[in-house]
């Protein structure tokens, strides 16, 4: 495996299988942070469960490993209290589009100044192959032995009808895209999801690299293509099959959560002093005689 | 004591709560203290709701069945509320609001008819100014001057400008005339002695005063009755003091954000009622794991299920205490009155922080939305102990989240504040924070987790005690029924029996003193607000207990001295 420099170092020893795409992402994520010069203790991962949610544990910076389904409340949460931390929230396919379904979408709408990364693998592959939201109709898993009847779950068309300031899709097989891709994501001032195709080597037989060497095509380098147009991101986020987009799908500068707070939140709540008299003062309205 | 009960009824939106908040402070600047309590039906308009204000020249700590003055705003106030009335008692009423039912009783020579809309139109004002001619009305019963009814005009309408502050005082003054002329001087209640300055708040007040008083920075919260007021009291004022309230599509976001903020060093908190609470102890476990400090507010109404969403219960014992799954350690509080819900509250914060666990603090409906006045709160008395945090200096390049340490409390880093990384997990763990598997690490790290429960034990809040020092009988309860116990307890010890009101504040892990207590002879009782006594089983979990008998109410009222002493039915120290 491809080591990187010291600051945000890859473990050697991880929990994933032989050829997993999560192999791809870590080492992405690495060169991203190496490449915007970032220290290890400014960045924060939140992560979910599953084999996706155990990366931060490989890869050196602060860790949140929470609950499956809940890394973008407990990543909101973190990003208020001290909005000092580069906050990226790291979860697969299973945990943020199903368990957290909810959270996504108000994530989005809260526009908290964070950076998502899914793992899409479209499988449960911690639990051992059964069907998420995004396995493609058809596809035969422990839980849908007749094929999966629901269709997909879409991600990118969701974020952009809630109008997410970012959003976009990358791949495990191309580090530098996706490296790329991650920088802009943490350079972006909003919350910003990058949906990262993610070959499962063991439960997804269809999707696999293969799969995605012959279909996919970079938007990025589409000529023409405005980033800024909202329906023309959308329409793009319907296309699957024959070619499959990835890049920057939509980008709009949007106020931030913690811009709704103005001057609240200009110093980190972490780093704001608890101050006695004030709180007298507030004690004292509820005086009477 | 002299005690004199209020009590406004009517439909929901026909401003018995604006006529109550007006009464309060006026009651309160005139020197008297009181307690009032709410009852309201889960609707926006109509049904039947009431608002009681119980005023003594004590201090008063629970309501009484009795009425003196009824304010009659629909005929329903009249019809239930009759029964309730003293033989001196008097009913004002609004005539327009008679039906045939209670069409008769409007003859009788203590019901006096004001029509409260039309006064107010009459004087040029508009209907909603009819909530001062009530007011003034009420007055007339218990002050011989307006000096202070208008004085508290002044200052509740007072940001709205001049005319709007003279209208409602010239409308509470004709409301004042019309009872005099017609029922002439009567005498007043008692007034104590002149008071000092005192606060007036509700449970709701004094909780979230307290959070904010401990150095609370961070909620996050999703509406709940009855614990909606902490959530909007920390949106309100929560800014002044630095502190951030964020609304969240669930309470399991609820539970997370407070989660993630209080992991970067900052004390947070989330209040909900018993339904929020459930689908927040998924994340209760999490702060129990990965050793989070956090407060949760659970204001309980009765259950299962939706319940009586706007009523009163303590229902939610045995689950707060068992809180979600596996074993962790973790501190339940249930403060009985708004003056210990404030100190509570800072102890609360120090119990989550300097042990690094989960702390629920119960409150229920009737603790949430009653008033008392009480002595200013003392802001020397709340210490804040943020527990064992070091500098990045101290912990290092090379800092461990979980440390083994003897006391199992590892001193905490907050990320971002020196060159080494700090690493949380709810995933089972080493001491570095990141994921295990071998048994030998998890066992260690189970038993370092469970030793702080020991400590917290240790340190339990001691019980609070009423009434005789050498009884014979002792009543014991938690949470909102403190003022009722101790009202009871002091009705008993004045007809000659000698009986002890205990009140824990503190109700997992429970104080060892609590031992003695529940050991020395004598007849004991336990007092709670549900079907299955949730409390006499907590007890019977951790101490030889055998009580003479269980005072319990689920009908989503509160319980009261009176109720208390119906149920003993002289079986407390007599053969």
């Amino acid at each position: 495996m491809a080591k990187n420099t010291a600051e945000f170092t890859v473990a050697d020893q991880t929990a994933w299988c032989p050829g997993c795409g999560n192999f791809g992402i870590i080492n992405a994520l690495s060169q991203a942070l190496e490449g915007l010069g970032l220290k290890k203790n400014q960045v924060l991962y939140v992560s979910g469960i599953g084999q996706a949610g155990k990366t931060p544990h490989y890869i050196h910076g602060n860790v949140l490993n929470t609950l499956h389904g809940r890394t973008l409340p407990t990543a909101t949460g973190a990003k208020l209290a001290n909005g000092d931390l580069h906050v990226i929230a790291v979860g697969g396919d299973g945990d943020g589009y199903a368990e957290g379904g909810n959270h996504f979408l108000h994530a989005i709408r809260k526009n908290i100044n964070i950076t998502y990364l899914v793992h899409d693998n479209q499988v449960f592959g911690l639990t051992k192959g059964q069907a998420s939201p995004r396995s493609d109709q058809g596809m035969v898993t422990g839980t849908t032995p007749q094929g999966v009847s629901l269709e997909a779950f879409n991600p990118l068309a969701t974020a952009i009808t809630l109008n997410s300031g970012f959003v976009a899709r990358s791949y495990a097989g191309d580090r530098d895209h996706l490296a790329r891709t991650i920088q802009a994501a943490i350079q972006h001032e909003g919350f910003a999801l990058i949906d990262i195709l993610q070959p499962c080597v063991t439960f997804n037989k269809i999707n696999t690299y293969q799969f995605y060497r012959s279909r996919i095509y970079d938007l990025d380098q589409e000529e023409g293509y405005d980033r800024r147009n909202r329906e023309a991101a959308w329409a793009r986020s319907f296309e699957w099959g024959g070619r499959i987009p990835i890049g920057i799908f939509y980008q709009v500068d949007r106020p931030t959560l913690a811009d709704t707070y103005g001057d609240l939140l200009k110093t980190p709540l972490v780093k704001q002093e608890y101050d006695k008299s004030v709180v007298a003062q507030l004690v004292d309205r509820f005086r009477i005689g | 004591m002299q005690t004199f009960n209020i009590k406004i009824g009517g439909e929901a939106g026909q401003g018995l709560v604006s006529i109550g908040n007006i009464l309060l402070r006026a009651i309160t600047q005139e020197g008297w203290h009181l307690f009032a309590h709410q009852d309201y039906e889960s609707r926006i308009r109509g049904g039947h709701n009431f608002f009681q204000i119980r005023l003594a020249n004590k201090p008063v700590a629970s309501w009484e069945n009795e009425i003196d003055v009824l304010v009659a705003l629909d005929e329903t106030t009249i019809i239930l509320g009759q029964g309730e009335l003293r033989s001196s008692g008097v009913v004002i009423y609004d005539p327009g609001v008679l039906g045939e039912k209670a069409k008769e009783l409007g003859n009788q020579p203590n019901y006096l008819g004001l029509p409260f809309g039309q006064i107010a139109e009459e004087l040029g004002q508009p209907k909603i100014v009819a909530n001062a001619a009530a007011a003034g009305a009420i007055w007339a019963l218990l002050s011989d001057d307006l000096i202070t009814l208008h004085q508290t005009l002044d200052v509740m309408f007072g940001s709205k400008g001049k005319k709007v502050v003279e209208g409602n005082q010239k409308v509470a003054t004709a409301g004042f005339d019309k009872v005099r002329e017609v029922m002439g001087s009567r005498s007043k209640p008692a007034k104590p002695e002149r008071q000092g300055e005192r606060l007036l708040l509700k449970g709701n007040d004094a909780l979230p005063l307290g959070a904010l008083s401990a150095g609370l920075k961070f909620m996050s919260a999703y509406p709940m009755t009855p614990a909606t007021g902490v959530t909007e009291f920390i949106a309100e004022y929560g800014r002044e003091v630095s502190a951030v309230m964020e609304q969240a599509e669930d309470e399991i976001s609820a539970i997370n954000m407070a989660i993630g903020a209080s992991y970067t060093g900052v004390r947070a908190m989330t209040a909900t009622s018993g339904g929020g609470f459930a689908l927040m102890t998924e994340a209760l476990s999490l702060a129990g794991s990965a050793e989070i400090p956090i407060v949760v507010i659970n204001a309980m109404r009765p259950g299962p299920s939706t319940g009586l969403p706007t009523r009163t219960e303590q229902g939610d014992l045995s689950f707060a205490v068992a809180m979600s799954f596996g074993d962790f350690p973790r501190a339940v509080f249930a403060p009985g009155d708004p003056e210990e819900a404030f100190y509570l509250m800072g102890e609360a914060f120090n119990v989550a922080e300097e042990y690094q666990m989960p702390v629920v603090v119960l409150s229920d409906q009737h603790l949430a939305d009653s008033y008392t006045t009480v002595p200013p709160f003392d802001l020397g008395r709340v210490k804040i102990k943020r527990g064992k945090v070091v500098s990045g200096a101290e912990a290092g390049p090379d800092y461990l989240r979980y440390a083994y340490t003897k006391d199992g409390i590892s001193p905490r880093l907050y990320p971002g504040f020196g060159d080494g990384v700090v690493v949380s997990a709810g995933d089972e763990h080493d001491e570095k924070g990141h994921l295990i598997e071998d048994g030998e690490t998890r066992q260690k790290m189970m038993e370092k987790r469970m030793t702080k429960q020991g400590l917290v034990e240790k340190r339990a809040v001691e019980p609070v005690l009423c009434g005789s020092e050498e009884p014979d009988a002792t009543l014991i309860g938690f949470g909102s029924t403190k003022g009722a116990i101790a009202e009871a307890v002091r009705a008993l010890n004045e007809g000659g029996c000698k009986v002890q009101g205990v009140h824990l504040p503190q109700v997992f892990p429970l104080p060892e003193s609590l031992d003695a207590i529940l050991q020395r002879p004598g007849r004991k009782f336990i007092v709670e607000g549900n079907y299955s006594g949730q409390l006499e089983a907590l007890l019977a979990s951790r101490f030889a207990v055998k009580p003479t008998g269980s005072i319990r109410r689920y009908d989503g009222r509160p319980i009261n001295a009176q109720y208390i002493l119906d149920r003993l039915r002289g079986g407390v120290c007599d053969g």
